[in-house]
């Protein structure tokens, strides 16, 4: 390109960008109450990928109070630096102070890439952090890739109910900013002996809290021993075609002989079965088990967003028509209470 | 000491968004000649507002940035309680993306609404699900912002509010405590919206009560809205590729099925034997 392309008037509320100022890909890694969240992990694995296509490396951002050895946790899963702020006004997540600090330290070291995983939280800082940088971001992102001429990033999602795949790019601003589902991509293999550069930065200034800010936090007690669906290696999905809460309770014993979780598709949990954390499809959650088995389930494009990229797809439905055949690779046609209940006695008698 | 001044923006989402028109050049959402209706999530936005009226007093007014059919909605609004319904309408607006259109609800709600004291949203839309509006315009106005809220409590001598959220994915509930004005989004499986009086929607739209607005009135900066104060851009789109699989069927014997199953299984190495 000519250095004096014409550049094209900008609303004045942006800073002029220069794109060649912008080097290197962040990963913001989210720690909330004492836990990293694996989809920040998972972010470090791609952002990898994408740097060495592009010939740069991967930056991991912590923000929060006490950190002490966490810091280093990024580097283990193979980024390359970590910058984080350490402050007393830190310890409590608002969500407007937190992304106030992202936005300086972008600002300060100008990355061309910031991730986020889109977590509840992550869905609520990035796009505060991406309008205070005044450049664009992507939601829930599925796959990413970078185009090493124009360093762009590809920023895909499934959009319109998810039967439609988005390529989104940000061609004349930086850095480009993109949250992507968490679970999409695998976690990378934690290694202690890897090194990294480890950078301990201030902020010049926090913004006012205006109030107390946080001041109560509440963890909901399940009482309920399976795993969530995101975290499970067998997840036993019902689907509308279990056809009441009895049938959920039948799943639920094959998924605690089968090691693995219960969960359901958004019709399941709109009847109220099983509870809205354990919904798996678009408007619910991402899983990619070694094995997904869906008993009852129809297989609505929503649902299969959410769960196609398992390992082992199992269908077991009465319709042989049902859609949900055609993403699987072992079906089987018939009565789910019949095949669920020898399935049972079968995992039973082998445990003896 | 007043009540409140709740605005909601709310947005025109596609009914269908699994039969949606695409611009074949911008590759955006046709949205001009399309039925529009309410987004469902910002019926519980406008829920948890007008609770909050029903509670402290003051008034709720809609906002949407649409075309001009975006009236009727509006109107809706106003059958399920809105005071007053604003449609923000000008071909300028055309071809936002998030950041164009948070800068356009920001300016529009600064300049009609200098005074308020919360902006609601509904959690995300169905047909776009970016869940940007409510963290970008917080951006634009810089104030503390909340999403995932459940319900709040407000104490009007002092402008504080007390928001309670529900973190899905960890199973959390948090309370923040601010000085109004803030921005919160509301939990979409909270605040089961009331019902709209289809008498007060007529009446709203007999007497003309959803008032339009365009880029004369608000004069916002040409380069800071629409396609040109957007920048992403939708380089390309395509179906949704499947991943092979092997699909194999069993039908027969429920006992003979559950062996077939259980030993494929096996031999996949994904139930151990």
């Amino acid at each position: 390109m000519s250095a004096v392309q014409a550049q094209q008037k900008i609303c004045s509320e942006w800073n002029p960008v220069n794109k060649n100022d912008y080097k290197g890909i962040w990963v913001y890694v989210e720690y909330v109450n004492g836990v990293i969240k694996d989809g920040s992990l998972q972010l470090i694995g791609k952002a990898r990928e994408l740097a060495s296509k592009i010939g740069t490396d991967v930056t991991a951002i912590m923000i929060g109070s006490n950190l002490g050895d966490v810091v280093k946790e990024p580097i283990y899963y193979g980024a390359d630096r970590v910058i984080y702020v350490d402050h007393p006004a830190l310890a409590k997540y608002i969500p407007h102070v937190y992304a106030n600090v992202i936005v300086q330290l972008a600002n300060k070291y100008k990355p061309e890439i910031i991730l986020f995983a889109a977590t509840k939280r992550g869905r609520e800082l990035a796009p505060y952090v991406a309008n205070s940088l005044r450049t664009g971001i992507t939601a829930d992102c599925t796959e990413l890739d970078v185009d090493p001429k124009t360093r762009d990033l590809d920023q895909v999602r499934p959009t319109y109910g998810g039967n439609i795949l988005a390529h989104i790019r940000t061609p004349t601003r930086r850095p480009q900013l993109a949250s992507v589902r968490p679970n999409v991509f695998p976690t990378p293999p934690r290694d202690t002996s890897r090194k990294g550069e480890i950078i301990a930065e201030t902020v010049d200034s926090l913004p006012n809290i205006n109030g107390q800010g946080l001041i109560e936090v509440r963890s909901v007690t399940k009482g309920e021993e399976l795993p969530p669906v995101e975290k499970a290696d067998i997840v036993v999905v019902a689907g509308r075609g279990v056809g009441s809460a009895d049938g959920v309770k039948l799943l639920t014993e094959l998924a605690k002989l089968l090691g693995g979780t219960i969960g359901g598709s958004k019709k399941v949990v709109d009847a109220g079965w099983l509870s809205a954390d354990r919904q798996v499809g678009q408007t619910g959650k991402t899983i990619r088990p070694t094995l997904y088995i869906g008993v009852g389930v129809s297989g609505a494009i929503q649902h299969v967003f959410g769960m196609k990229e398992s390992k082992i797809i199992v269908a077991i439905n009465s319709d042989p028509n049902a859609p949900i055949f055609q993403y699987a690779d072992y079906g089987v046609v018939g009565d789910y209470r019949d095949v669920v209940k020898e399935l049972i006695e079968l995992l039973k008698s082998k445990k003896i | 000491m007043g009540g409140l001044t709740i605005i909601v923006p709310v947005k025109a989402a596609v009914p269908n968004v699994t039969a949606v028109r695409l611009d074949p050049v911008t590759h955006n959402l046709v949205r001009e000649g399309v039925p529009l209706m309410l987004n469902p999530y910002d019926r519980n936005a406008l829920e948890f507002a007008l609770r909050l009226k029903d509670k402290y007093g003051g008034k709720v007014i809609t906002i949407s940035m649409a075309p001009p059919s975006g009236k009727d909605f509006l109107e809706s609004t106003i059958g399920m309680g809105a005071d007053e319904a604003y449609l923000i309408t000008d071909r300028a607006f055309a071809g936002a993306d998030t950041l164009a259109t948070s800068y356009t609800i920001a300016k529009s709600v600064q300049k009609l609404f200098p005074d308020f004291d919360l902006l609601v949203f509904g959690e995300e839309t169905t047909d776009s699900t970016t869940a940007h509006m409510p963290a970008q315009v917080a951006s634009w106005l810089n104030l503390p912002y909340v999403y995932y809220a459940v319900d709040a409590e407000v104490k009007l001598e002092d402008r504080l509010i007390l928001v309670t959220r529900y973190l899905e994915d960890e199973g959390v509930y948090e309370t923040y405590e601010y000085k109004m004005p803030i921005i919160v989004s509301v939990y979409k499986n909270s605040n089961p919206p009331r019902d709209v009086s289809l008498v007060r929607k007529v009446e709203a739209k007999i007497n003309g009560l959803v008032k339009s607005i365009d880029n004369n009135a608000l004069k916002l900066e040409r380069e800071c809205i629409g396609l040109r104060g957007s920048p992403t851009i939708v380089a390309k789109i395509e179906d949704a590729k499947p991943i092979e699989r092997k699909k194999q069927i069993f039908k027969g014997d429920p006992k003979e099925a559950a062996k077939w199953l259980l030993d494929n299984l096996i031999k996949e190495g994904v139930v151990k034997p």
